[in-house]
């Protein structure tokens, strides 16, 4: 109550303030009119009564003024009144004010971009209909700590069944895929979903209906973007038959605009609730489901223990030390994002950290010019804090002003951050400022205020009025601790820098390690195919790959075209599949040890056309068909892996792809690096089209060229649909693969070295600063010595010794820094240590360096000291 | 010239003006005028202070301010006390009673 009529009142008086003046005025005059009557009825003159009455309670002014200053409204009033005074204080102090704006405009944009970013993909709830309550379910392995997102299907059908606390459980599974239309085929992402998936996400469509059981294979739900491309709108897409996978599928429903959950999905296929794939070994879906609204997550994670140990008893070889779990589905979602995005947004922290020492810099080196000015102050009886009272003001103008620029700044570089972003980055349509970002900015700058401003402002309490008086700063006779101070923020922003440049030569080491990397096969002059034809039984399939044999070798005929092949698992594409295999009479087999392969379905000739060494043995040829014996051929680290020093032609192999036929392996070729250059060359089992028909059909057809890739595009495409017109397809080059697949190395490499530079710069500058202020305040000291007979070269070595003596600190504190915060960043990087000496040195000699370079200007201009002038200056 | 002191005691001025309003409403010079007839001429407020001091006590919700006439027509700001008001006097005549029979045990025992 008290408080809020405190706040009343005093804001009334500031809103009307000459009312309340009118009021204090009556008030007084009454008063005094009071005592002057009370005089006069003593018998006085009305003059004698005025003069009486003044004496006896001083002028109406005054009391008029000390009723009117109290309160906290005049606090404020006397505040905006130093505001005013540090404007034209900076206004005055142009160059200052510039450099402090700009320097804090480029820490407060770097922190405000990143942190837009942070906060749409991190921190902004999902859009979905109550998503703090949507889930995913995962697969742990207790034993080896192992986890996959991917759940089997009678695992997840369980725990529908059995856990309470979730209120409906979906299942899905999917990918890019071809959809084909009645007159063309596109490539999209196609999900299969159970019934239960629209209740998960609460999803309405916005025309038609959603599923049910009888609809599985049958029906699907489409985006409104996908009915609007492909048939002008949600009404006229409704009804309509479409293709996948030759199962004709009716459209019965639209969903809105922006739902697009998993993984950008424009075709949701009905799937029946009991999941297709009864194996509890085959991973085949992803899961989602809904809390429910009473139940807590740790609540419904224990429940899950429970289920997942019933399970294990149940089945206990399938089931051995599986243990399903829950996490939050935005966390599932943005998981993978998270280091890169912390790691940025401590890079941007340690720029902003930076920008602040410089400003305090700036701030401190002020308030030495106008020690006499606050000297005076306190001499005339200020307090504390109106001693203070100019500083602060000068550094909220300066950061309120940085924080503006800063978000004129952000607003680009967030756009160019989106642009750059690797595809893989969730949620990366939602990114945009908004008002949490704002408030964000402004407690930024409000921080900025404070920390650029504790020194210089308690630096101003401490003046002492009779010192500083008598002190004349040209002289050089500056106060130790001020010099201390100003050395030691150089010294913090040099250590910061380099931690910055440590960083960014880590990551850039780990780039050009992944860039130069042999990949174990060619990737230039490499146009990719991604061709999916439909095919739903095994006469289909075995079409497809007589169609596809006859595209190859058209299309090598093609002018400009070298050699063509086909695969399923091209390294770094999407269709790649693993898993267990098994050799025939092998020790190691018969000892219960499993081992793992990549999975590749390959056509005739595509390690010669990959350029991939075939190191024994023979490639596939038209003889390994689907009726004679079935064939393999394996990567050097297989070979290695299961048969040693022994030679692996002539044996069998088997593998749990599609069919469980012995293979013989007929050759032997170069290990590849598989999903990225980040990735270790390992073992893979090369498998015939021709036996493989069903996993032929979604294939890379790689085409190695003459002239350039894309060039060849529109023939290709041509001979394709020529060959089926119901192939869909999607057009790309080996480089552009291989360079999404180091998208984010490169994303990280790129957005820290640019930080490291920004840092420099602004560590040039603080060097500069500090170096130009003390040679301006030894200015006499230069000239008494050059005076008695001291050479150029001393000064000038004098000013640097200073300068590299202040980087050297500065280095060796960001070295033990990062020592200690090597270990964050040791998962990012490839090929190089975090402790990598080369990165190391590199950082410090840039840091020196700069710090010559920022002193040499400085350090001329003291060798330039006349000294009859120096000393005549005064 | 050596005249007694008359400053009011620090920090007792709002019991003062309290204790004054909670015979009737009045205004700053009534209040004034009281305090000094009451103290017999030993306490002498001075209007700035005793303005601030209304003005600090309406806004801490002790006290009721209205504009009204006197009793020789003049417009005057009448204060009343408020039951919150009402209640800080309590407290603080309490309180200055603790602290002053402290004092007086203090000084008899010296003396």
């Amino acid at each position: 109550m008290s408080l809020w009529r405190q706040f009343t009142r005093g804001l009334r008086s500031l809103t009307h303030s000459s009312q309340a003046d009118r009021d204090v005025a009556d008030e007084v005059n009454q008063y005094f009119e009071e005592v002057k009557a009370e005089l006069m009825s003593k018998g006085l003159s009305e003059q004698d009564a005025k003069r009486a009455a003044r004496l006896e309670s001083g002028s109406m002014a005054q009391v008029r003024d000390q009723v009117r200053s109290d309160g906290w409204e005049n606090a404020l009033t006397s505040f905006a009144a130093d505001l005013r005074f540090a404007m034209r204080q900076l206004i005055k102090h142009k160059s200052f004010a510039a450099t402090a704006i700009l320097t804090l405009a480029l820490g407060i944009g770097a922190n405000t971009a990143i942190f837009t970013v942070v906060q749409s993909i991190l921190l902004a709830p999902l859009s979905y209909k109550d998503a703090d309550r949507i889930i995913a379910l995962n697969t742990r392995w207790t034993d080896t700590g192992h986890q996959s997102t991917r759940v089997t299907g009678p695992d997840a059908e369980d725990v529908r069944a059995r856990a309470r606390s979730l209120e409906a459980v979906s299942l899905y599974s999917g990918g890019q895929m071809g959809v084909q239309l009645r007159d063309h085929a596109v490539f999209t992402v196609v999900t299969g979903v159970d019934p239960d998936f629209a209740h998960v996400f609460g999803l309405q469509p916005i025309a038609g209906r959603l599923f049910n059981e009888a609809d599985a294979h049958r029906a699907v739900l489409v985006s409104e973007q996908f009915a609007r491309d492909n048939f002008g709108g949600s009404q006229a897409g409704l009804g309509q038959t479409i293709h996948i996978e030759n199962e004709a599928v009716q459209i019965a429903g639209i969903l809105p605009e922006g739902f697009d959950f998993p993984a950008k999905t424009q075709v949701w296929e009905a799937l029946p609730e009991r999941p297709e794939s009864r194996s509890r070994t085959a991973f085949n879906y992803r899961a989602v489901g809904r809390l429910r609204s009473d139940v807590s997550l740790a609540v419904a994670r224990a429940e899950l223990n429970g289920i997942s140990r019933r399970l294990e008893a149940a089945y206990p070889a399938d089931n051995r030390k599986k243990q399903l779990t829950l996490v939050l589905l935005q966390q599932a979602m943005t998981g993978n994002a998270r280091p890169t995005l912390l790691l940025l947004s401590g890079a941007v922290a340690l720029i902003l950290l930076i920008a602040c020492v410089n400003v305090t810099h700036l701030q401190l080196v002020r308030s030495m010019e106008r020690q006499r000015e606050l000297a005076i102050r306190a001499a005339l009886g200020s307090s504390r804090w109106q001693l203070m009272r100019p500083v602060v003001a000068e550094s909220l103008l300066i950061s309120i002003a940085g924080g503006l620029f800063g978000i004129v700044m952000a607003v680009p570089a967030v756009h160019a951050l989106v642009a750059i972003a690797p595809k893989e980055l969730p949620r990366a349509a939602e990114i945009h400022l908004n008002l949490w970002v704002l408030a964000f900015t402004l407690a930024l700058s409000l921080l900025a205020t404070v920390v650029s401003s504790l020194l210089p402002a308690y630096r101003a309490t401490q003046v002492d009025p009779s010192e500083a008086l008598k002190q004349d700063s040209s002289r050089g006779m500056t106060q130790h601790k001020a010099t201390v101070l100003r050395n030691g923020l150089v010294v913090a922003e040099v250590a910061a820098t380099f931690v910055l440049a440590a960083s960014a030569g880590l990551l850039l080491r780990t780039m050009a390690t992944l860039i130069a990397r042999d990949m174990g096969y060619q990737t230039a002059q490499m146009l990719v195919v991604d061709a999916d034809a439909p095919a739903h039984t095994m006469e289909d399939a075995q079409r497809v790959v007589r169609q596809y044999d006859i595209l190859f070798a058209q299309l090598a005929a093609l002018p400009g075209v070298e050699h063509v092949a086909g695969i399923m698992g091209l390294p770094t594409g999407e269709h790649g599949s693993n898993g267990y295999y098994k050799v025939k009479d092998s020790p190691r087999a018969a000892a219960g040890h499993e081992s793992q392969a990549d999975f590749s379905v390959a056509s005739p000739g595509y390690f010669q056309k990959m350029s991939i060494p075939i190191k024994r043995g023979r490639d596939f040829a038209s003889q390994d068909s689907y009726d004679n014996q079935f064939v393999a051929v394996i990567s050097a680290s297989l070979a290695r892996q299961s048969f040693g020093d022994s030679d692996p032609i002539g044996r069998q192999i088997q593998c749990g792809l599609d069919s469980d036929n012995w293979m013989t392996v007929i050759g032997v070729v170069g290990d590849v690096r598989q999903e990225s250059p980040a990735a270790k060359p390992g073992p893979t089992l090369y498998m015939p089209m021709a036996q493989h028909p069903f996993f032929a059909t979604e294939i890379h057809i790689a085409l190695r060229t003459q002239v350039k890739p894309l060039v060849l595009m529109n023939a290709v495409q041509q001979k394709v649909l020529e060959t089926n017109p119901q192939i869909a397809l999607h057009f790309t080059t080996m480089d552009a693969m291989l360079g999404s697949s180091i998208a984010t190395e490169r994303f990280r490499a790129a957005l820290v070295s640019s930080f490291a530079g920004i840092g420099l710069l602004l560590a040039m500058l603080g060097v500069y600063g500090t170096i130009s202020y003390t040679v301006a305040q030894q200015r006499f000291e230069i000239g008494v010595r050059m005076a008695f007979g001291a050479e150029k070269d001393r000064i000038l070595r004098m000013i640097l010794r200073h300068a590299v003596r202040l980087a050297c600190f500065g280095v060796a504190l960001g070295l033990a820094s990062s020592l200690f915060l090597a270990r964050l960043i040791a998962g990012m990087l490839v090929g190089v240590r975090p402790l990598d000496p080369l990165s190391l040195s590199t950082a410090a000699l840039l840091l020196l360096l700069t710090a010559i370079v920022a002193a040499l200007a400085p350090a001329r201009r003291a060798t330039r000291v006349e000294p009859m002038l120096a000393l005549r200056a005064e | 010239m050596d005249d007694p002191n008359t400053d009011v005691i620090q920090g007792t001025l709002d019991m003062l003006i309290l204790k004054t309003l909670s015979l009737e409403p009045m205004h700053g010079f009534g209040i004034a005028r009281r305090v000094e007839q009451i103290s017999r001429g030993v306490f002498k407020v001075n209007p700035g202070s005793l303005l601030t001091a209304l003005q600090r006590l309406e806004r801490a919700g002790w006290l009721d301010a209205e504009w009204s006439n006197t009793a020789n027509s003049r417009r005057a700001k009448f204060y009343s006390l408020t039951r919150a008001g009402k209640k800080q006097l309590e407290i603080e005549t309490r309180d200055w009673t603790r602290r002053a029979s402290a004092i007086a045990r203090l000084l008899k025992a010296e003396a």
